[in-house]
């Protein structure tokens, strides 16, 4: 019964959740949980890798491990609260050539979105 | 009592004898059967060595397929985990279960029978010693090289029944699915050879006076159990086949398009299937009862009623391999036939449940580990037991099947009514084997983890199956609710895996096998393999008059140890042991037993590579390793009908017994008889095959060859099975010429056969037949196939019949080889006959 | 959590929460059957308590072949009598041969997906849609069950228990919902590769929402709305090769029907929400959501592309 011996850290590993101690940047009113259940109801990452969703692990789009300290959003706009906000409910209106699609999502929960991926720091 | 074979019972009342053995008896026994040296570890054949090897190989194949089940566990503990990728993960749960039946719940169980047997019966052995060390080493190699596939990406990946069209060559291109039809084909070849090993043992070997209703009841199971394997692993040995011809060249048997059907796979793989699990489990509860007789200090009550019961259950088990397949669309007047016979199987079960509590009742519990483990595994089958009620019931089984529900009755049930009572067993007859018993101490955790990790771990998994999880995925949606009992159940796993590792360190601690010393009757149980034995076994052979002789007799023991019994010597200097009759155990003669050898050594190893070797498509070297297995396996022959030594001898208290015995008398007959019925059920399910694919679709069927062609070809069979039987009274008349006549009419026979079996293919092919179009070409060829292969047998027999002939080994003194080849064809021929009746005239043109 | 794909949350215990009648026994069966497995294994345990820890008196009364006759034969016989009366009674009154005139939807199971056709009168093929069956609430629908390469199993639980798709062979499968909603079903026998993730819904509506939708899915797409730019990247990429649009020219058998592919709950056979976003993650790379499945990656399309033809494909509704 080796295996149960290299088996079992392992097993404390994969049953392990991500433990973020820096204060996140906030967004005033925003639930960064609320964030994380809207954005597993509309299926974010089936384009997206997104730290706290098991599945799936979409390659679509950019991986979005520590967005909370990426200084650009798509490389070409600065990364912040509204700016975040505006990209994720229609982004093609921002930048035509995007992957990303309008997202049938409200303004209270894009910020609740936003408020999530911010705590996801390197 | 009515004497079965003339031997008079009165003279049973010589023994105990009086007085002194003389000088140098045991020392020439210790001689005889001395302990292997070096190399020789590898050519033994005692039960004692080979029975042990056996044990461990199955423990080695238990833990390599637990730590799959971890893997498997690790995988499943969270919903997407990506620890397994999907491919690796589907390889490793189907080698899981294949592993777990196929290499170590049958082997174990056969293993157990091999070790405890011939001390429990009171022979020095078992009668094919170098067939039993085949088997093992055949098992060992090939079981291996199956686990071994996983390293490579290459084992099998369609679960461990294999379901086409999922296996067949265009859903599985790869080799992966072939290791899983060769290997475990050939390994169930392995698994047939012990069985056959086993009847003949129990019934031909047992110690004189032990007649059936003093037969111990593990003894009971294991008979029951080696008839089992015999009549239902032939049916997995020919859907193997069939798979792996329809693999290869094409021949649908499987195949919806050209006129097979997946649900012939599914028929013949459970008829073998379900049985497997009764195989499995009575000897088992044989094990069980013995042991909880022993720690309740009480005789079994019921003795007989749970002897009629294992054999109920043997014989409900082959009516019930539809309840796999309730949800396949069957009318409902089989589902229901099958689902009342699903049910009644579970009342035997019954009867010995209840026949252990009331032995419990009857004494009084003595705690030890075996106890727990007996009485734990008790609670747990029953458990298992009542799940399988539920889904024998058809409706209930449409939401239960292939759902985790499942997963969760067959681990009770497996676990509960053969891993319990194996390691009870184990630590039961640890003892009789080791210098040291394995630890209390440690048993008690042993016991106790596995018994809540068990519990942990499949209980849960019930709940999870009724919410809607399917078996087999190797992932799942996280938010279906079922992430929690999948935690659960997977740290009640590594517990169960937990105990296995303390008893490993326990078995590294205290197991001592083979040497001069054992620790003896630890439990105080009242079977004959608590007399204290050497090598050779017991030192004399006790008559037994009662079923549990050393509770009864307590003199007995020092008796046999004092050799005051049968055969407290070597009467002809050689290994041997004591041939009884069937019912009555009266002695009737003396096998001479083989030596230890590398010749079965060398075709066990060559088989399995001539298995492998084909599994990666190395076609030529396979060909050249067959050969060898073959030519191995007729020198192993060789030594079989040996030069006569003193017809008859004094086999204890001055009572005379041939030492040579040949036609229905003799093991060698029954061997072959019991061959001959695996031979005949693999014909049969082919003809099942046939009748099965022709009624899915009559209209395909061609039009056999001419009726004078039929009646050529009969009358061709009848005269070459005459033929033989010409020959043995050639040389049964005893004259001059009479080995050279009869070995040419043997010869002529085996080839006359040939040009049948020959003529036989090229009339169907005349006909218009080819196998790769339909079903009726499929299955024609494959019982062509079927005639081939045992013709070809014929045709080497043949040539070793006049092998024998050059080198002087023909003579009228020694007819065994000569009538065992002529039934051997007798059998060919009537089953050619059989298979151009059936497919000449049914359904006709 | 809320579920990302409805009617499929695991508790209540779907099994033991049915919604319509061919279920609905199945329940009833499941409860008697726990009880009678209780009540047996209650007996069982005090019986064995009785003789490890009884009185003397008790024990002795135990300890002989009467319990055995008693609790190994006449028990189980009488208990299981009277299960197996009550469970075959059932299994004929589940299933009754198709009738003339009841409602038919073709499900074949694929590698590792369902297609779904919705009969006529006739029994000819209306239309095809896929992953999911609409089914009028308080009527049978009777499912046929084919296989288009190895065997698959239909299970929704909460209508009924499994059937088997079985190639080569045609069964049959009776679902009826009381209620309207979204039940969740799954491939319960094992198919290779990416078995796990083959799932899909059955959707029932008020009798006059049904006839609705029917009415919509029966006409094939306005040609009009074509020339788009998501239709010319769809067909610049190759996509009509495998999937059909009626009504347009694209007419590949392999994949599922996108006719109207926008309208369906979910995407990938019953595991992703549908929307513009997860269409084009799928059609950018669905084996990374999906391994295994038949579906090739196209890496290739700029994400502009990737934008116009998932709305394209959304707006097939």
């Amino acid at each position: 019964m080796r295996g149960a011996l290299v088996a079992l850290p392992l097993l404390a590993c994969v049953a392990a959740c991500a433990d973020k101690s820096d204060p996140p940047r906030q967004i005033a009113g925003a639930d960064a949980a609320r964030g994380l259940e809207v954005m597993e109801q509309v299926g974010c990452a089936a384009c997206h890798v997104i730290p706290g969703v098991d599945w799936p692990r979409g390659l679509a789009g950019p991986s979005l491990e520590g967005f909370g300290d990426a200084p650009m959003i798509a490389g070409r706009f600065p990364n912040q609260p509204d700016v975040l906000t505006q990209w994720l409910i229609d982004a093609p209106s921002m930048s035509p050539e995007t992957g990303m699609t309008a997202m049938p999502i409200t303004d209270a929960e894009a910020r609740d979105i936003a408020a999530y991926l911010y705590q996801l720091r390197d | 009592m009515k004497s079965e074979t003339g031997f008079d019972p009165a003279l049973y009342d010589r023994f105990p004898t009086k007085g002194e053995r003389p000088e140098g008896e045991l020392e020439e026994l210790e001689r005889i059967w001395c302990r292997p040296k070096g190399w020789g570890w590898v050519t033994a054949i005692n039960n004692n060595f080979i029975g042990v090897y056996f044990v461990g190989a199955a423990m080695l194949f238990f833990c390599l397929a637990g730590i799959l089940a971890l893997l498997i566990r690790t995988q499943l503990a969270v919903p997407m985990n990506g620890f397994l990728p999907q491919e690796t993960y589907n390889q490793i749960f189907t080698v899981h279960g294949t592993m777990m039946m196929f290499l170590f719940a049958v082997p174990a169980v056969e293993a157990l029978g091999v070790v405890l047997l011939p001390q429990m019966l009171g022979a020095r052995d078992l009668p094919f010693p170098r067939l039993g060390a085949y088997a093992f080493w055949a098992y060992l190699v090939g079981g291996l090289a199956f686990f071994s596939s996983l390293f490579f990406g290459l084992a099998p990946n369609g679960g461990w029944f294999m379901y086409p069209p999922l296996t067949s060559m265009t859903y599985s291109p790869g080799i992966n699915a072939d290791f899983w039809l060769l290997g475990i084909g050939f390994i169930e070849i392995s698994a047939i050879a012990g069985a056959i090993e086993i009847i003949v043992g129990v019934l031909r070997n047992r110690a004189p006076g032990m007649t059936l209703d003093k037969l111990p009841v593990f003894a009971w199971a294991m008979l029951i159990f080696a008839v089992m394997i015999i009549i239902a692993f032939p049916s997995v040995i020919l859907a193997t086949t069939l798979m792996e011809l329809e693999r290869v060249f094409g021949w649908p048997f499987f195949d919806a398009l050209k006129g097979g059907d997946p649900l012939l796979w599914q028929h013949l793989f459970w008829f073998f299937g379900h049985p497997e699990v009764y195989i499995i489990f009575l000897p088992a509860a044989g094990a069980t009862s013995t042991i909880i007789a022993v720690v309740a200090g009480a005789k079994l009550v019921g003795h007989r009623m749970v002897v009629l019961a294992m054999l109920a259950t043997g014989f409900i088990s082959f009516g019930v391999w539809s309840h796999h397949m309730f949800t396949t669309g069957m009318p409902t007047i089989s589902t229901s036939f099958f689902s009342a016979a699903s049910m009644a199987v579970s009342i035997p079960a019954g009867v010995q449940v209840f026949a252990w509590i009331a032995t419990l009742a009857a004494g009084r519990l003595k705690v030890s580990t075996p106890a727990l483990f007996a009485v734990g595994g008790l609670t747990i089958f029953v458990m298992g037991g009542l799940t399988g009620v539920m889904v024998a019931m058809v409706p209930f089984d449409w939401q239960a099947h292939d759902s985790y529900f499942i997963v969760a009755h067959l681990h009770y049930v497996l676990i509960g009514g053969m891993v319990f009572p194996f390691f009870a067993a184990l630590y039961y007859w640890m003892p009789m084997s080791s210098a040291r018993p394995l630890s209390e101490r440690w048993g008690r955790w042993v016991f106790w983890l596995m018994f809540w990790g068990m519990h942990i771990t499949f209980l849960p998994m019930h709940l999870v199956g009724l919410m809607g999880m399917p078996r087999r995925v190797y992932t799942y949606l996280p938010d279906r609710g079922w992430d929690v009992i999948n935690l659960v159940t997977t740290v009640g796993a590594f517990l169960f895996g937990l105990a296995v590792l303390l008893w490993i360190i326990d078995m590294a601690r205290n197991f001592r096998p083979f040497g001069d010393r054992e620790a003896g009757n630890v439990f105080g149980g009242p079977g004959l393999e608590w007399i204290p034995t050497g090598l050779y076994s017991v030192r004399s052979i006790p008559v037994v008059k009662s079923l549990y002789p050393l509770w009864d007799d307590p003199q007995l023991s020092k008796d046999v140890v004092a050799g005051r019994y049968f055969l407290p010597n070597s009467a002809t200097g050689e290994r041997e042991t004591l041939v009884v009759s069937a019912l009555n155990a009266e002695p009737q003669y003396l096998q001479r037993m083989p030596v230890p050898g590398v010749w079965h050594v060398l075709a066990a190893v060559l088989t399995a590579a001539a298995f492998l070797l084909l599994t990666v498509q190395a076609y030529w070297p396979a060909l050249v390793g067959a050969v060898g297995a073959v030519l191995c396996m007729m020198r192993w022959c060789w030594d079989l009908d040996r030069p006569r030594v003193a017809d008859m001898v004094d086999i204890g208290a001055g009572i005379m017994a041939p030492t040579y015995v040949s036609g229905p008398r003799s093991h060698g007959w029954w061997a072959m008889v019991i061959t001959l019925v695996v031979a005949g059920m693999i014909l049969l399910l082919n003809a099942f095959s046939y009748v099965f694919l022709w009624s899915r679709d009559p209209g395909a069927w061609g039009s056999p060859p001419p009726m004078m062609a039929t009646a050529l070809l009969v009358a061709g069979y009848v005269g070459a099975a005459g033929l033989g039987w010409l020959s043995c009274k050639a040389l049964a008349l005893d004259r001059a010429r009479s080995p050279v006549i009869a070995t040419g009419l043997m010869v002529l026979a085996t080839g006359l056969l040939c040009v049948v079996t020959y003529s036989d293919i090229q009339a169907w092919l005349g006909a218009g037949l080819r196998p790769s179009t339909n079903a009726q070409g499929a299955t024609v060829a494959s019982l062509l196939v079927w005639q081939g292969s045992l013709t070809g047998i014929t045709g080497l027999m043949g040539v070793y019949a006049l092998l024998r002939l050059v080198f002087g080994h023909v003579e009228a003194r020694r007819p065994s080889t000569f009538q065992l080849i002529a039934l051997f064809l007798g059998y060919t021929a009537g089953q050619g006959v059989f298979g151009v009746l059936l497919t000449h005239l049914f359904p006709g043109s | 959590m809320t579920e990302a794909v409805p009617g499929t949350s695991g508790w209540p215990p779907p099994v033991l929460d049915p919604a319509g009648p061919f279920a609905g026994p199945l329940n009833t069966l499941a409860w008697v059957l726990f009880g009678m497995g209780f009540l047996v294994l209650v007996v069982v345990l005090i019986a064995l308590g009785v003789a490890l820890f009884g009185p003397r008196k008790w024990r002795q009364r135990l300890g002989g072949e009467t319990l055995v006759w008693a609790g190994g034969l006449a028990f189980p016989i009488v208990v299981l009598s009277a299960l197996l009366i009550y469970g075959l009674g059932l299994t004929t009154h589940l299933t009754p041969d198709p009738e003339p005139g009841e409602m038919r939807v073709r499900v074949t199971g694929e590698m590792w997906w369902w297609r779904v056709a919705y009969l006529d009168d006739q029994g000819r093929e209306a239309w095809q849609d896929a992953n999911e069956v609409h089914i009028p609430v308080g009527s049978t629908v009777v499912l046929e069950l084919d296989s288009a390469d190895v065997i698959h199993s239909v299970w929704v639980p909460r209508l009924s228990g499994k059937v088997d798709m079985i190639p080569g062979r045609r069964n049959y499968m009776r679902i009826q919902a009381d209620e309207p909603g979204v039940y969740g079903g799954q491939c319960a026998e094992y198919c290779g590769g990416p078995h796990a993730l083959m799932g899909f819904v059955v959707v029932a509506h008020e009798p006059e929402a049904y006839a609705a939708w029917a009415a919509r899915q029966a006409t094939p797409v306005q040609t009009a709305a074509l020339p788009s730019p998501g239709a010319e990247v769809f067909d610049r990429a190759g996509c009509g090769a495998c999937h059909a649009v009626r009504g347009t020219e694209f007419n590949g058998l392999a994949g599922p029907d996108l006719s109207r592919v926008g309208a369906r709950r979910t995407i990938g056979a019953g595991i992703l929400p549908n929307n513009e976003g997860t269409l084009g993650g799928w059609i950018s790379d669905s084996q990374s959501i999906k391994p295994g499945n038949r579906m090739p990656a196209y890496p290739v399309l700029t994400g502009q592309e990737l934008r116009d033809v998932s709305a394209w494909l959304k707006g097939l509704q």
